[in-house]
């Protein structure tokens, strides 16, 4: 047995901290922006899906439980979606973004902010403009990111 | 006999990849009687009550700024980076422990 492995074997351990904690490092703005397109596919599809037909009565209500089944379904999506935009868009702000990062993009305060707004406008509108707004403000996001990693 | 090395258990990630947790590190506490810390070495020190094994980035006098080497931020537990210098401040040489001379 060497010394060293005669000294580790003799000597009580004492806890020597290397924090923190759990250094995932997964940051990634890819969650954002796939998250603000579906908000935008939904959209389309809400718009897009066939209204009810008219007819007799018995077709009428499978026309229209097929309607409201694909459209709260798109509805839904929606919603779940929005809020991951947001959620992503904030741990971003909250967990990465660092002061010499604000210092460097001043304007990244008031584009969270005004990103995370527009993902509850988004959940409450079923409009085509909000959602490419959201794309275009998570994109800038995105790029103040990447110049963040160069 | 009092001998001036004191076996240390890593835990937590921020030594990450040159040390991992649950590694064994020898420390040699006499070594920085005769001389001073320099940067890149290998260090415990002790702040605010609790033993952490760090890497020395800086030194400026009797002041010394640690830092972990693993430089990624952490998503998971709301930290922003490893807790050390860039949080609690460079540490004065009467805080550091010793060097840490191996690794098992």
């Amino acid at each position: 047995m060497d010394v060293i492995a005669y000294l580790i074997k003799i000597l009580p351990a004492r806890p020597a901290f290397a924090h923190c904690d759990i250094p995932c490092g997964i940051y990634d703005p890819q969650a954002a922006q796939l998250a603000a397109k579906t908000v935008l596919k939904m959209v389309q599809k809400i718009n897009e899906e066939p209204l009810p037909e008219n007819g007799r009565p018995e077709v009428i209500k499978e026309s229209v439980v097929r309607y409201e089944n694909a459209v709260g379904r798109y509805v839904f999506t929606k919603e779940a979606h929005a809020e991951i935009c947001k959620k992503e868009i904030l741990i971003l702000w909250t967990d990465y973004f660092k002061t010499e990062h604000l210092e460097k993009f001043p304007d990244l305060h008031e584009l969270v902010w005004k990103t995370a707004k527009l993902c509850s406008a988004n959940k409450r509108a079923v409009d085509e403009a909000k959602a490419n707004e959201l794309i275009a403000s998570v994109d800038k996001i995105a790029e103040i990111f990447n110049q963040t990693k160069k | 006999m009092m001998i001036p090395i004191t076996r240390y258990k890593v835990y937590g990630n921020s030594m990450l990849s040159t040390l991992k947790p649950g590694q064994d590190v020898l420390v040699f506490t006499w070594a920085y009687i005769f001389s001073k810390p320099k940067v890149g070495d290998l260090v415990v020190i002790k702040n605010q009550g609790k033993e952490m094994v760090k890497r020395i980035q800086k030194c400026d006098g009797r002041q010394f700024f640690v830092m972990g080497d693993n430089k990624q931020v952490c998503r998971c537990c709301g930290k922003k980076e490893s807790t050390d210098s860039r949080s609690f401040g460079p540490v004065d040489i009467s805080e550091i422990i010793g060097k840490v001379i191996f690794v098992r």
